[in-house]
């Protein structure tokens, strides 16, 4: 791998990936510390405060969705740049916010990125663009052809589309493709995800033996880093996955048995339902984004009987990428930064 | 017209002539038995009809070349109707029957004594018979292409072997094809095999358990045909063979459990003149295997104009400049079963099919990712095949087809049809392990009739691999010698 870049601008400095991503880069005991300033995009004045305290990070209040601010972020730049893009919207109230944010947002950053001369760009992208697998036992090799899941995926797709235009006119960008994650800074919905495996209340569809890649945020961290630094030709892209997919039932056992072992009283019993609940919530979703609705819970409970696998052998082979957490580890760990927060599971 | 054209006597008739029969035949006339083979289709030498061709389609194809499986969608089968059989119209693409997939049908059929080595040394024999081996000097540019767009991605892919022999020189479209009637049917003649051409059987004649007779129609002038018999051993394809058996009044587990490959197609058209009208590529892409591969197809002017004729009022532009346009597919190991019903009063049988929702996923999925190893391969257009499609230039174009695919506006076809007369030892099965149907005492079953399921791959080396060692059985237990008195 090269050497960091004087400059490290992180859009999105204040999601998940963004705090778990400038925290792993400023943490001077980690692996991905880096000497250099870290410039972080946020868009709440609020989060710049928490930002802020941190040592070499910059922080910029800004919206992606205007260029104004986005020339703030890129200006009086040192020689060696680069842009870990990890901004975007998972779940907003309007779908107008999937093309406004994921699509001319992502085209803002590149463009004032190529404006700026940077020396990479990691695009932060989804396995949304690709949909889901066929059926259970299918996995998505490094490379497949583009079958986005409703509105997030397309605007996701179509992200990843002005990377590769960006690329073709000169711009050193990379795409890194995470699956669904789990890890510390994590949002409210990923806590109410603990509390209904804490209860027995969550909602397996089918027979439970769906394949989901998960990946572990510091796992994640370990593959952007790895996906700034390591040569490769512009325009890659790379899964960033945990070691292997897991079964959704392996998925809720592990995590009923990682509460167990921070000292959660978990209830066994599982929320069974038929796979055509999937099927029927898939078809609402599709109906209310089509009208412009988006219903977080609709959505994840009709993405919930699908596989959604991925291999990870490009990342290693390419980026030496080879991801040290797994996901029971990863969950304590997990617990116990909710705990820290003093969340309530 | 003499009594020796509308009445025969043979110790063991065969009823079929193709990967099945045929070698069945040289092996039984080999050990000394009195063989007839009666074959529906004509005698057509090779280098008579250009391969692939809509002459070949009229002369060597049943029904002109394409019969459909009635079912939502329907699907398009072919068939060879000739001496020689499927072997005479294919590829030639040769696939030794994959270990885990004879060792399945042992383990779940219980087929009794059926040893895999034995099976892979009958092989070999085919093998040096066909003279199975791979192109020697360059590929047609069809056939790189797929393996670039392959190798790009990272795919796994290989070349199939073919049963082909090569004049010396670096041009491998003069190779000769060592199909049935190069190979074991003159080896099944020059044993004293006779081989009777324009014979369709229409049933056999059983007394308790024993087929005694068949009676048949001579395809030029309609004349009926008695042949007396000792044996009879049917090989004429998973379509006909069941229904033969049901004229005959056989029906338990007859026809019930068809499987095939099915398969959707696109067309891609490069920036050079790749197309080999009368040739087919031998890579294909198996990293999806066996759930899901990619071949190229036979491309004439006339496969390419089928393959565009889905949305050809936006895709027919590409037909004027069909020599760079190459036809390929993606073929799925199916979940669905089909059937074959032997209709009184109508020639051909109904055949239907169902397809599962997993396999229509599949074959949507498949041609996307078709498309995208075309598009690797560096294709300027792709042209998937069902109606509504679009052109397919760019990445982004492949969610268009994810997004408008149904199977239903696609021409589904298949050539692998197997598995209507399942060998084994179990509830559903047909035959017995060595393809003795239940219920007789002397009717055998020798084509892909018998294997209990699709294999995945190209499944003519499994049948002939079957036939040879059923036969070998059938050599080892009965003694050649004619009993019936015609």
């Amino acid at each position: 791998m090269i050497e960091p870049p004087d400059v490290t601008v992180v859009t999105g400095a204040a999601g998940w990936l963004g705090r778990a991503l400038v925290a792993g880069l400023t943490d001077e005991a980690g692996p991905w510390y880096r000497p250099g300033t870290i410039r972080a995009l946020v868009r709440d004045p609020d989060d710049a405060a928490a930002l802020a305290d941190q040592p070499h990070v910059e922080v910029v209040v800004g919206d992606l969705r205007r260029s104004s601010d986005l020339t703030a972020l890129f200006a009086a730049l040192p020689p060696t740049v680069d842009v870990v893009h990890t901004a975007g919207v998972i779940h907003p109230r309007r779908t107008d916010e999937f093309i406004e944010i994921n699509v001319r947002g992502t085209a803002n950053v590149l463009a004032a990125a190529h404006l700026a001369g940077v020396r990479r760009l990691v695009h932060v992208s989804s396995n949304s663009p690709f949909g889901t697998n066929v059926h259970r036992d299918d996995t998505f090799r490094n490379e497949e052809p583009y079958a986005p899941y409703y509105g997030y995926g397309r605007s996701k797709m179509q992200a990843e589309r002005r990377v590769v235009e960006h690329v073709d006119a000169g711009l050193n960008a990379v795409i890194v493709r995470p699956p669904w994650f789990y890890g510390p800074y994590q949002p409210a919905r990923q806590t109410t995800f603990f509390q209904m495996v804490r209860t027995g209340k969550f909602p397996v569809i089918g027979g439970g033996r769906q394949r989901r890649s998960m990946v572990y945020v510091d796992n994640l961290v370990d593959g952007i880093v790895r996906a700034e630094l390591t040569p490769t030709e512009p325009g890659r892209g790379w899964w960033i996955a945990d070691a292997r997919p897991y079964e959704v039932n392996e998925i809720v056992d592990t995590v009923g048995r990682a509460l167990a072992a921070e000292g959660y009283a978990v209830t066994p019993n599982r929320v069974r339902l038929p796979p055509l609940v999937g099927r029927l919530a898939e078809r609402a979703d599709a109906l209310m984004q089509r009208t412009g609705r988006y219903v977080q819970p609709i959505h994840v409970l009709g993405e919930m009987d699908k596989t959604i696998a991925c291999e990870i052998t490009a990342a290693r082979a390419e980026l030496g990428y080879d991801p040290a957490v797994a996901l029971e580890e990863g969950m304590r760990r997990s617990i116990r930064w909710c705990q820290a927060q003093g969340l309530e599971l | 017209m003499t009594d020796e054209d509308t009445r025969f006597g043979t110790e063991v008739l065969v009823v079929g002539s193709g990967a099945g029969g045929a070698p069945t035949a040289a092996l039984l006339a080999e050990a000394g038995f009195e063989v007839l083979v009666v074959e529906e289709g004509p005698l057509v030498r090779q280098g008579e009809v250009v391969p692939f061709s809509l002459a070949q389609m009229d002369r060597q194809y049943r029904a002109g070349g394409v019969t459909a499986a009635l079912g939502l969608p329907s699907i398009a089968y072919t068939e060879g109707c000739c001496a020689g059989g499927g072997t005479e119209v294919n590829s030639g693409l040769y696939r030794r029957p994959p270990e885990e997939v004879l060792e399945r049908w042992r383990r779940d059929h219980r087929l009794v004594d059926f040893d895999l080595a034995e099976v892979d040394e009958i092989a070999g024999e085919i093998e040096a018979e066909l003279s199975v081996q791979a192109v020697p000097g360059a590929q047609i540019p069809a056939s790189e292409a797929l393996r670039r767009g392959a190798a790009n991605l990272g795919w796994r892919h290989d070349e199939s072997p073919r049963w082909m022999t090569y004049p010396d020189g670096p041009d491998a479209r003069l190779g000769r094809r060592q199909s049935m009637t190069e190979t074991f049917l003159p080896r099944a003649e020059r044993a004293g095999a006779r081989l009777v051409t324009g014979l369709r059987v229409d049933r056999l004649v059983l007394d308790g358990g024993r087929a005694v007779r068949a009676e048949a129609t001579r395809t030029d002038d309609g004349r009926p045909v008695s042949i007396d018999l000792d044996h009879v051993i049917v090989a004429g394809g998973a379509i006909q063979t069941p229904a033969l058996l049901q004229r005959s009044g056989l029906r338990r587990n007859i026809g019930r459990s068809l499987a095939v490959h099915p398969t959707v197609k696109l067309a891609a058209r490069f920036a050079d003149r790749v197309n080999v009208p009368d040739d087919v590529p031998v890579h294909q892409v198996k990293e999806f295997a066996p759930d899901l591969s990619f071949g190229g197809s036979a491309s004439n002017p006339g496969l390419v104009a089928l393959a565009l004729s889905d949305s050809w009022d936006r895709f027919r532009d590409a037909i004027a400049d069909w020599e760079r346009v190459v036809v390929y597919y993606a073929a799925i190991t199916s979940e669905g079963r089909g059937r074959v019903h032997a209709v009184p009063g109508f020639r051909d049988p109904v055949v239907t099919y169902r397809l599962t929702r997993r396999d229509k996923a599949v074959l949507g999925r498949g041609l996307s990712r078709l498309a995208l190893v075309l598009l690797e391969a560096g294709a300027t257009d792709v042209y998937p095949s069902y109606r509504g499609a679009p052109v397919v230039r760019t990445p982004s174009d492949l969610a268009t087809v994810e997004a408008t695919f149904a199977v239903g506006r696609a021409s589904v076809m298949t050539v692998h049809l197997c598995s209507t007369v399942p060998f084994g030892e179990i509830e559903t099965s047909a035959t017995d392990s060595v393809g003795l149907v239940r219920g007789t005492t002397n009717v055998r079953v020798h084509d892909a009739s018998l294997l209990p399921d699709a294999p995945g791959v190209n499944p003519q080396a499994s049948v002939m691999a079957v036939a040879i060692r059923n036969t070998r059985r059938f050599v080892e237990t009965l003694t050649p010698g004619r009993k019936a008195v015609t």
